[in-house]
């Protein structure tokens, strides 16, 4: 197999070995070998049906979830296999921290959205507690507007804000690499826009996997980007060098429109 | 395959004659529709309110604070139901308290295990079929094993195991179908966040579908209160002089309840005056309603807190 793709001079923080994935036995992901960097932000793009979600659930073993999914090869996280079966699964999901595409806050108070995580986790109460939703809450830049109502329901909330919150949710049981698959798609262009800014702010502390159908928004956001196709890796590299000197045709007729 | 498309519509004369013909049809079909729909709905409705009508008309001279809270007095020919009331709510509280933790954790474990394991879908099946059991069944059943096989007598006790039995099913499947209501984005939230199982469970679905389950219950417990086969041979006694007390003797002793009344005084024609009948019918009605406004009340204001 093709050796792993990794970013020369760059520290890993989770990678991928020959990982493929199948739904009732019809392959999503073939051999797929990415390391991704440290505090970096990566995209991952592609057209639809490719494999990038399932390369995204496959990094938390929220694949584990659906019962038709078969998955051989290793995903490696700080060098360890996080598919070995002595592997401790909310340790797993807490280090690795995801949000989805459409915002799926809890039916409680926003205040209780974010506590939830570190207080089960970290036995956390009081002060503490308070201030690790505080600044949660700052990190996901949804402080200033929910400062004065943090008894109100989440979902009471518009849908950026609710994004923002369940970003804040899941900074608050302080993960080190965050994944995110199509945080904006279901957002307007001004919350999108308070995202990417959002995810620029992290990928200075926390290794951020995106996973995005907007090419603009790949290119502004993001330090690395792969490019998947039918469930393989095309091209993987420095974000600006893919879409200004892309390697491959198809990544150039891809990023140029000529495809999906 | 483009020519003959265009040569059918210039025949029917365009889209929009074509779409005219349909859209009268459609409207012709929805009308008749939604009015026998209407209909049937409004004639279930008018059946019903006649009942409570007919009911009230002829219970409502006798309801008093006399009738609610009094025994009978003169061999059963005049007083009050106060007894019966409260052997009705005692067994009703009794049976709330037992059958509720087990009917949620039996659809706590269907709708956690149900899809993939065998057994559990039998269990779901036997439960379902266990719900469609008629009342009398239930009756005989605790009759054989609470009254004689374990020696409870006919008394509050077994009273309150046979309810249970007969609650128990419907509040399973309850449990079941408003845990499955819960969005699957919510619980993969919480795995996602690192919960287990359990914590999501308990944190974050239960609490979604709590509304749904209480008023399953509390549905469920208006039903059971209004039967009379179940308690008929475990727990019911047509009247005891004794006085209506709590105490630990009153678990292995029988009680007075509505429907027993309702059903014996009836039987008997003559000893109990039909004003008293339709007295007892009428408080019935308004315990059930009284429980069934309850549901409504806890789910509206459950619904309002986060949702
Ligand atoms: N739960 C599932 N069961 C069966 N097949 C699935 C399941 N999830 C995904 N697939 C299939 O696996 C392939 C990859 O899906 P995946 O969701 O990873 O694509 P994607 O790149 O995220 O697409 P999109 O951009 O549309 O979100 C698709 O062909 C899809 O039909
Ligand atoms: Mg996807």
């Amino acid at each position: 197999m093709m050796a792993t793709m990794a970013i020369p001079q760059q520290k890993t923080a989770i990678e991928t070995i020959d990982l493929s994935v199948a739904y009732n036995g019809k392959p999503a992901l073939r051999g797929v070998s990415l390391a991704f960097p440290e505090n970096a932000v990566t995209a991952l793009i592609g057209p639809s049906g490719c494999g990038k979600s399932t390369l995204l659930r496959a990094l938390n073993r929220m694949n584990d979830r659906i019962p038709n999914a078969e998955m051989t090869g290793r995903v490696l996280l700080k060098g360890r296999d996080i598919y070995d079966r002595r592997i401790n699964l909310t340790r797993l999901r807490r280090e690795v921290g995801m949000v989805f595409q459409k915002p799926n806050p809890f039916p409680m108070s926003i205040f209780e959205n974010v506590a939830l995580g570190p207080r089960l986790h970290y036995g956390l109460r009081g002060r503490a507690l308070q201030e690790v939703v505080e600044d949660a809450l700052r990190k996901a830049a949804l402080w200033d507007e929910v400062k004065d109502e943090l008894s109100k329901s989440g979902l009471a909330l518009s849908g950026g804000q609710q994004q923002r919150l369940c970003i804040a949710r899941m900074l608050a049981v302080q993960p080190q690499i965050l994944l995110m698959d199509e945080p904006c798609s279901a957002l307007d262009p001004i919350s999108t826009q308070k995202i990417e800014e959002l995810i620029t702010e992290l990928g200075k502390q926390y290794t951020v996997i995106v996973v995005t159908h907007n090419l603009q928004q790949a290119a502004r956001i993001s330090h690395y980007t792969g490019f998947l196709m039918y469930g393989e890796v095309v091209e993987w590299g420095e974000t600006r060098q893919l879409f200004e000197r892309p390697a491959r045709a198809e990544t150039e007729d891809y990023i140029h429109g000529r495809f999906g | 395959m483009m020519d003959t498309v265009r040569s059918g519509m210039a025949r029917a004369g365009g889209w929009e004659s074509l779409a005219a013909q349909r859209d009268a049809r459609r409207a012709r079909t929805n009308a008749l529709l939604m009015g026998a729909f209407g209909a049937v709905g409004l004639a279930t409705v008018l059946l019903v309110l006649a009942l409570v009508a007919i009911i009230t008309y002829h219970g409502a001279p006798t309801l008093s604070w006399e009738f609610l809270t009094q025994p009978p007095r003169e061999g059963m020919s005049a007083g009050g139901v106060g007894p019966m009331i409260f052997g009705s709510v005692l067994l009703m509280l009794g049976a709330f308290l037992m059958a509720t933790p087990l009917g949620v954790f039996g659809g706590v474990c269907l709708a956690e295990y149900g899809e993939r394991s065998r057994l559990m879908r039998l269990m779901h099946a036997s439960v379902a079929a266990l719900a469609g059991t008629p009342p009398i069944v239930y009756g005989l059943f605790g009759l054989a094993i609470f009254v004689l096989k374990f020696h409870f007598g006919v008394s509050l006790l077994a009273g309150w195991c046979t309810l249970t039995l007969f609650c128990v099913p419907s509040i399973v499947l309850i449990t079941e179908s408003a845990l499955k209501t819960v969005p699957a984005a919510l619980t993969d939230g919480g795995l996602a966040l690192g919960l287990s199982r359990w914590q999501t469970l308990w944190r974050i679905a239960l609490p979604y579908a709590l509304p749904g389950i209480l008023t399953g219950v509390i549905l469920s417990l208006g039903r059971a209160v209004g039967e009379a086969t179940p308690v008929l041979f475990t727990a019911s006694v047509y009247y005891s002089t004794a006085e209506t007390t709590l105490s630990w003797e009153t678990l292995r002793q029988p009680v007075a309840n509505l429907p027993y009344y309702l059903a014996e005084g009836y039987r008997q024609p003559g000893v109990v005056p039909e004003r008293l009948i339709w007295g007892a019918c009428l408080t019935l009605i308004l315990l059930t309603l009284l429980l069934n406004a309850g549901a409504i009340l806890v789910r509206y204001r459950m619904r309002r807190r986060y949702l």
